[in-house]
This record gives C-alpha cells, sequence and structure tokens, in this order.
C-alpha cells in the first residue's frame, strides 16, 4: 500500500516537473490565424533561396515563390517570359548573329514589377546580378556562362548580353528553376554572390514575401502586396513546414493537415490515390530518364585507351541492352507509373524516330558469343576466348552500383537487372554509394569522376527544350575529362562529337536533322542504355486548384495561379 | 577533492586537444566532400569548385585547415583571388576564442545554427529522461520487492520488449494509431499531432506544447525506462539480502524504512552514476524521435551536416557532443565520491 502512495507521488511530481519545464521552454514565434493559408510538407530545410549554389530542390521551391527570372519553363518544356517583356528572337531581331558568329541577344523587360519594398525592378538589377555571379571570386558558375563576354544597359528596360559564339540556351540562362534577378539595392555585392545575406532573407520580386524561418520547424510566406499581377495570389499565406519522414507526411496529406507534398514515390501515389481528399499531379512531359552507364576505360583510368574488358566492345554493351526486360522494371517496379524510352531524343520538339530495342536474351547471347565471351567450364559466368579485350579466361563479372537515396524501387529494379544479366552469363555485384560520393569530383574521390566504377545505373535528364549542354555533358569528349562533363563512360566518337559542334545554331530546321543524325550515332553505339522516364509528381489536396506537376521546375512555379475551391 | 577535481579539468582540456585533432582528420577522410550538391542535376566545374575549395579554405593542407579551425586566420595573409599569392588577412577567429566557423551548407555562423537546436534537444530530452527515470524507479523497486511475483514478470516482460523496440518503428506506430486512426470524437481531429514542437494556427498555449510533447516523449523515454527499471531491480536484489538489511531487520525497523531508508540509498548510487553518464544525450538529442517527430534538434542537425559533408557543423556537434561527455564522466566520478564514502580520489 506505502509502495501504491509512492508511485502516486511520483507521478504527481513528475508531472509537475513535466509541466515546469514545458513552461521552460523555447518560446515559439508568433502564433497566426491567416484568412487562407495552405501548408507545404518538405523533409528538409531549404539552405537558402540561390539553387545555383546547392540545388537541393528545396531551394528551388521556395524560390519560385519569392524570385523571378527573366523566364521560366512551363511543364511542356515551353519557355515563358517572367520579368522579360517578350523572348527574344532572330524573328523580332531579340537576337543577332554577327559575320564572326558572335551573339547578341537584346532583353527588353517588363516596366510594372516592383520588389517588395517597393523600389521598380529595372536593367540595372539584370546587370547587378550578372556581375555578382560572373564574380572571379565569389561569383558562382552557371550553364552557358562560357560563351558570355559581356552586357550592357540599353536604356532603365532594356538589356544586352554579348557572346562570344551561338549559345542556343540564351533563352533560360537567366530564367528557369536555378536562375533569378537579385536586388542592386539590397544585396551587398562586397558580401559575394555565394554568401550574402539575402541568399537567405530575399527581397521579394515574386508572389510571396519571407515572414518568418523558424529553421528546422516552418518557414512562413505571406502573399507580396506588390506583386505585379493584380489580384494574385489568391492564397494569403503558405506555410513551409519540415516534415522528414515520408510516412508521417503522406498520413498528413491524407489527414488534411497537408496541402503539397512534392516528388512523391510510385507507391505513395498509389496509397493518396485511394483518398477522396488528395490528388497528384503527374508531368505529362517527363524529364527524368533512368540509363546504365557502361565504363570503357578500365577502372580507374581516367583517359583514353586503356580498353574495360567488358565496355569497350560495343557488342556486350548491345547484350545489356537487350537482356534487359524494360516493361517488366517500368509495371512490376515502378507501377506502370514509367514509360520506356531508349532514345534521348523522346521529347518535343526533337523527337526522332529510333526503332525500340527488342528484349531478347537469347540474341543477347548470340552477341556475346560473337564478342568472344563464352561459358566453357559451365559454372553459368562466361569467360574471355578471344575476346580481344581481355586475357583468356577472364570472367566475365564486375561491378553494378547505383545511389543509395533513391529508394527501394531503385533496389529493386538494380537486382532485377543483376538476375537478368545473370541469364546471359554475366555476373554483377551489387552496390549502393551515397549520391554525393558517387558524383563527387575526382579531388574529393567521386566515384564515377575517377573511373572507379564498372557499370552504374541512375537517373538524369535536362530541364526545358534545348538538349545542347546536356549532350555536351554526356556524350562529348571535352566531357570526359574528369570534372569537367559527364562522360565518364569515357565515349569518344568524332562522328557524334562533329554533328554536336554544328547544333550550336539557331537554325531549328538544321538543328532538328543533325539531332537525329546523332541519335543513330547514339542507338549504334549504345554510350548508354537509356531505359524508361521516372514519374516526376506532386502531391496536392483536392481543396486546391491549379497546382499542376512541371518536371522543369518545382511545383510552386505556378504558386499565384492556385486557389483554394473549397 | 578540489585539487582532483581541478587536475581533472586540466586532463579535460588536453584530451579535448586530442580529441579535436582525431575528429578533423576523421570528418576529412570520410569520402565524397562539402562540394557536392545532393542532386545529380548540380553542375560544378573545376574552376568553381576551385573557388568554393578557396572560399571556405578547404584548399590548404589539412594540418593549415585544422589550425585555422582551432586558431582563427586572422593574424596571417590568406590568398583570396586564387593567384597562389597571400594578400589579405583572413577573418576566422578559430574554435579557441569562440568562433566555429561557417556553415558549407547554410553559410551561416555554425554557433547560429546550434544555437536554434540546442534549446529544442534539451526541451525534448530532458522532459524525456526526468519521466524515463521517475517511472522507472518505482518500476525497478516493485519488481525487486516482488521477486518472480506475477507483476515482477509482467514488468520483467515489459522492459525486456522496451528495450527490444527499436525507437523509430515505435514512434511510426504511435503516429499511425494516434494520428491516422484514433480521432477525437467530439472534434473529429486526431487525437494527436504528427509532430512539431507547437501549432502553428491557434495558439501555442502549454496544453498545446504538452500536446507536441506526449508522443515523441513515449517514444524516446520507452527504452530509457526499460533500461532503468532493469538496472534498479538488480542493484536493489544485491543489496536486499546484505547483512546489514537483516541487522536493520533485527532492530525491529519496519519494512519500509528498511526497504527506502537502508536499502534504496544505497542501490542508488550507482543508478546516479549511470545517469551522468548518460547526460551527454540530452544535449546531441536522439537522431529517430526528432527526425520522426519533426522535432528542429542537435539530432537532426548532425544527420543533415554528416549527409551534406558540412564539416564545420560536424565538428561543432561533435566537439560539443565530446565535451559533455568528457564532462558528465567528471561529474560521475565527483558524485560517486560524494555518495559513496569509501570512493577517494586523492
Amino acid at each position: 500500500m506505502k509502495n501504491i502512495q509512492k508511485v502516486i507521488l511520483f507521478t504527481v511530481v513528475a508531472a509537475a516537473l513535466f509541466v515546469s519545464i514545458a513552461g521552460c521552454a523555447p518560446s515559439p514565434a508568433t502564433p497566426i490565424e491567416p484568412p487562407s493559408s495552405i501548408t507545404i510538407v518538405i523533409p528538409e530545410d531549404p539552405p537558402n533561396f540561390n539553387p545555383i549554389l546547392n540545388d537541393t530542390g528545396y531551394d528551388g521551391l521556395v524560390m519560385e515563390m519569392t524570385s523571378m527570372g527573366l523566364t521560366d519553363i512551363d511543364a511542356d518544356g515551353k519557355v515563358f517570359p517572367e520579368l522579360a517583356a517578350e523572348l527574344p528572337t532572330t524573328e523580332n531581331d531579340g537576337v543577332q548573329v554577327g559575320d564572326s558568329g558572335a551573339m547578341e541577344v537584346t532583353w527588353k523587360l517588363r516596366q510594372d514589377v516592383k520588389w517588395a519594398d517597393g523600389t521598380p525592378f529595372s536593367a540595372d538589377d539584370v546587370i547587378f546580378t550578372y556581375q555578382a555571379i560572373t564574380n572571379p571570386d565569389t561569383g558562382s558558375w552557371f550553364q552557358g556562362v562560357d560563351y558570355l563576354s559581356d552586357v550592357e544597359k540599353v536604356d532603365q528596360y532594356t538589356v544586352k548580353f554579348f557572346y562570344s559564339s551561338v549559345y542556343t540556351g540564351y533563352l533560360t540562362q537567366f530564367g528557369g528553376e536555378q536562375m533569378s534577378i537579385w536586388p542592386a539595392h539590397f544585396c551587398k555585392p562586397e558580401q559575394g554572390f555565394v554568401n550574402w545575406d539575402c541568399n537567405r532573407n530575399p527581397l521579394s520580386l515574386g508572389p510571396y514575401t519571407l515572414k518568418e524561418w523558424v529553421e528546422g520547424d516552418h518557414m512562413i510566406f505571406e502573399r507580396n502586396p506588390n506583386y505585379y499581377q493584380a489580384g494574385k495570389p489568391e492564397i494569403d499565406t503558405i506555410i513551409v513546414k519540415i516534415v522528414p519522414d515520408d510516412t508521417v507526411r503522406k498520413q498528413m496529406m491524407l489527414n488534411g493537415d497537408a496541402d503539397i507534398d512534392m516528388w512523391v514515390k510510385e507507391v505513395v501515389i498509389e496509397d493518396l490515390k485511394k483518398s477522396d481528399k488528395v490528388k497528384v499531379s503527374i508531368t505529362e512531359a517527363p524529364r527524368w530518364v533512368m540509363r546504365i552507364f557502361m565504363n570503357q576505360s578500365q577502372r580507374g583510368e581516367t583517359s583514353f585507351g586503356m580498353p574495360h574488358p567488358l565496355f569497350s566492345n560495343v557488342l556486350v554493351r548491345r547484350a545489356i541492352r537487350q537482356a534487359i526486360d524494360v516493361d517488366t522494371l517500368t509495371k512490376g517496379i515502378f507501377l506502370g507509373y514509367a514509360q520506356p524510352v531508349w532514345t534521348e531524343f523522346f521529347r518535343e520538339p526533337y523527337v526522332c524516330n529510333i526503332p525500340r530495342p527488342t528484349y531478347d536474351p537469347e540474341s543477347a547471347k548470340a552477341l556475346l558469343e560473337e564478342a568472344g565471351w563464352q561459358d566453357t567450364n559451365g559454372d553459368g559466368i562466361r569467360e574471355c576466348h578471344n575476346c580481344g579485350t581481355a586475357e583468356d579466361g577472364y570472367v566475365m563479372e564486375i561491378e553494378f552500383g547505383t545511389y543509395a537515396e533513391f529508394g527501394e524501387s531503385m533496389t529493386l529494379a538494380q537486382q532485377l537487372v543483376s538476375e537478368q544479366l545473370k541469364v546471359i552469363g554475366i555476373k554483377t555485384n551489387i552496390t549502393q554509394t551515397e549520391g554525393s560520393v558517387l558524383w563527387a569530383d575526382s579531388q574529393s574521390g567521386g566515384i564515377e569522376q575517377s573511373g572507379n566504377y564498372d557499370m552504374d545505373m541512375w537517373d538524369d535528364g535536362y530541364a526545358g527544350v534545348d538538349p545542347t549542354d546536356f549532350l555536351w555533358e554526356y556524350y562529348s569528349v571535352e566531357a570526359a575529362t574528369p570534372d569537367y562533363g559527364y562522360n565518364f563512360v569515357r565515349w569518344n566518337s568524332p562522328a557524334f562529337n562533329d554533328l554536336l559542334g554544328l547544333s550550336y545554331t539557331l537554325d531549328e530546321t538544321v538543328r532538328k536533322d543533325l539531332f537525329c543524325q546523332m541519335a543513330k550515332i547514339l542507338d549504334e553505339q549504345v554510350p548508354q542504355i537509356l531505359l524508361f522516364t521516372i514519374v516526376n509528381a506532386d502531391a496536392y489536396s483536392a481543396r486546391l486548384d491549379g497546382v499542376h506537376s512541371n518536371a522543369n521546375d518545382l511545383v510552386t512555379w505556378n504558386v499565384a495561379d492556385w486557389k483554394i475551391v473549397k | 577533492m578540489s585539487s582532483f577535481i581541478l587536475r581533472r579539468l586540466i586532463q579535460t582540456l588536453l584530451l579535448l586537444f586530442l580529441l579535436s585533432i582525431v575528429l578533423f582528420a576523421l570528418v576529412n577522410l570520410a569520402p565524397g566532400g562539402p562540394m557536392v550538391g545532393l542532386g545529380q542535376n548540380r553542375r560544378v566545374r573545376p574552376e568553381q569548385l576551385e573557388m568554393m575549395r578557396r572560399q571556405f579554405g578547404l584548399d590548404q593542407p589539412l594540418p593549415v585547415q585544422y589550425i585555422v579551425w582551432l586558431a582563427g586566420n586572422d593574424w596571417m595573409q590568406v590568398d583570396s583571388d586564387g593567384d597562389g599569392l597571400p594578400d589579405q588577412p583572413g577573418q576566422r577567429l578559430g574554435v579557441l576564442r569562440g568562433d566555429f566557423g561557417t556553415s558549407i551548407n547554410t553559410r551561416q555562423p555554425v554557433l547560429s545554427e546550434i544555437s536554434q537546436r540546442l534549446p529544442n534537444t534539451i526541451y525534448l530530452m530532458g522532459i524525456t529522461i526526468i519521466l524515463a527515470i521517475l517511472i522507472a524507479i518505482p518500476i525497478g523497486i516493485l519488481s525487486a520487492t516482488r521477486q518472480y511475483s506475477r507483476i515482477d514478470i509482467a514488468l520483467t516482460t515489459f522492459s525486456f520488449a522496451g528495450q527490444a523496440i527499436p525507437e523509430f518503428w515505435l514512434g511510426l506506430v504511435l503516429i499511425i494509431i494516434f494520428y491516422a486512426w484514433l480521432k477525437n470524437p467530439f472534434t473529429g481531429d486526431p487525437l494527436f499531432p504528427a509532430g512539431g514542437m507547437y501549432s502553428l494556427a491557434g495558439s501555442s498555449s502549454l496544453t498545446d506544447r504538452l500536446w507536441h510533447l506526449i508522443l515523441p516523449v513515449i517514444t524516446g523515454a520507452l527504452g530509457w525506462i526499460s533500461w532503468y527499471s532493469r538496472f534498479i531491480r538488480a542493484s536493489l536484489l544485491d543489496v536486499i539480502h546484505a547483512d546489514y538489511l537483516r541487522t536493520a531487520r533485527a532492530k525491529g525497523l519496519s519494512e519500509r524504512i528498511v526497504l527506502f531508508k537502508h536499502a534504496l540509498r544505497n542501490a542508488l548510487v550507482p543508478l546516479i552514476t549511470m545517469l551522468a553518464l548518460d547526460l551527454p544525450t540530452i544535449f546531441s538529442g536522439a537522431i529517430f524521435v526528432e527526425l520522426l517527430f519533426a522535432w528542429p534538434g542537435m539530432g537532426r542537425l548532425y544527420y543533415q551536416a554528416a549527409s551534406a559533408r558540412d564539416y564545420p557543423v560536424l565538428m561543432a556537434v561533435l566537439m560539443i557532443g565530446a565535451t559533455f561527455i568528457i564532462l558528465s564522466n567528471l561529474l560521475a566520478d565527483i558524485v560517486y565520491a560524494y555518495l559513496d564514502p569509501r570512493v577517494r580520489y586523492e
């Protein structure tokens, strides 16, 4: 009995302590009771509002709410003007190419845009941004910077950029998912583009302004009363809550406590579809393509001329392509949300007619036999017999890697591909590495950049409509130099390089023709095996209208158009 | 005693210094680096990498980086424009002068990052541990005094289960039951919130804060309760049959006085030592509880810094953790000497 009294006493003391400690807890931010408010849940804090620096996706998400670039890309991949009054083209004389091949782009800017403090936006801000980002000590690299030579202020609302040669990606160079224009009167140039305070405390130009940021917990955005589109945005407050766990975010969507969960995975889509409270927006024009990279140089070699025992032979690469059953991957593992893809040129406006490779393990085996790989000892794994790329008896065994962060579907896909390769007599040892190690630069010990791999699988794709930079990064011979690009399969095709060089032109008919010639070479030479597109999907509450997933940008790309319907 | 404490404090400083060298080397030896983003979409050129390395002082040899971390670089000339020639004094003061550097991920001073997270962790973990002990002690006593009774068997089973259940699983199950399944029959709202420290909309009253504490505290406390109650049971059983207790009973003291005045006092001495050793957790946080319940604490800061290879933040969190571990060891020794007259450190 006495013990029970003690237990009760302890409980009372515990409760008292509990309450007293809870009372002295760090005080929260000002509570708010907004007229209309929605909640976006993301797993981690954005590092800042400047996606050029870290590009975690969450920085882009918040940047799209507060900032604008000269242009942006819509869900169909079409470029549209934001701060620009119109898109400069050769037709409207916005783009001029001189006899020397040098290019000039003249941007006419909107005259009705104001920063959140009331200061008008002008050409000075564009020039300020250009100068800050190209500062050799405190600036940052961005796409196409090598082609830019100078900038000139024509008048208060006109800017002219000078390029040393034709750069086809000029339209999105100061816009899109990463670039925005920074306020000349607010950001301090002496702090430098990468470090300045306005990266974390931006002056808004977009539909929302940042009101509060409690790190690790939440951010509060309020509508910008100076936003240039009258009557927009309709929603007064957007709360960004940091919720690290996937399952918890899904439950919050189902419970109606969250309105947006970006980048939802296939299994989550299936779960959310069962609820009438949640909708899922899936991008019709996908961007990310799952692909297999086969190292054509020996492990640890970053130069040409040291051929890989397996993959330097194109027959082996083709055999692997035929051994993989893409339909089983897309339907069985990616639940039908993935679409088979076999060429880089599957997106408008550059669609090339390349016949789909057949899934045919028997002809894959025949290709390996032809390449000089046979299984003579009956262990199911082939060895080299006059294969020409390795010593006789060399066993067909490779490491097959990917990055760990993608999640379960990647693990399953990797296992399935591994089994399918075993069927044709190739043994694979599966590995998974953190992305930060797999993709790091060679100095930091990056696995791919230092050539320390045999075969890898992961996803990538380009934003927008211009594939030129992307093709250069993955397939050009210059991009095979460690850290300069992603041609870490060390593929060298002079014919492809010539076509790529010619594609830096503004003549669309010529470009279309060149791209389809490239598509043919890529199909024959198989520097990468393209498998399928990865779904780009964002979940949103059924009470919202106007949410439209965009593979070229973050879900908040059109946040000013969102409405609460009930 | 005071000379012992002084000696130990000097040893602590030496130990921290050596430890900082080891940690600095280990953090830098891990594969990958802070210069790579998390997404493959990131395109960085060697020129920019070189620029960024220079901006963060990562271009220097490791021993130099360590010295800058420790003692700053405002007393020496650094190369700020990458021409290979030192041109201006550095800006860092070094850890010895309270400057833990700048986070590579957020470009914010490391100390301001930590000062935002530390109070939240102390708040959650402090309550968790206090509650765990307050519950564990009666359970331990009950188990020991009724050894092999039904209640002992039940509590023992509970303890083993409590120790065996992983936090991330328990937390998720609690969220699914109390947030997703069970609803308040009057309002239709979930019984408990899914996470966070307080509600954003509405008032963040004391009730609201307690509301947000319950699930994470249960998740975090269960393991501690099981562990401490087992410990108290064992240590009480050790003394319960001791000769001096037989003497006490022979004197005619009531069982209550025997138990609480004689047995428990001796049985709790090792518990206090253990508690002192567990104190650092209050500052370092619990990664799984913080991740599941969206609690903005030190555990998550550490996790994020580790995955982004944010060396300055990693070093600061590790060094703070190490300092607390060493200090609580010292505290354990002092408390032990104070409680047990047989222990002398002279």
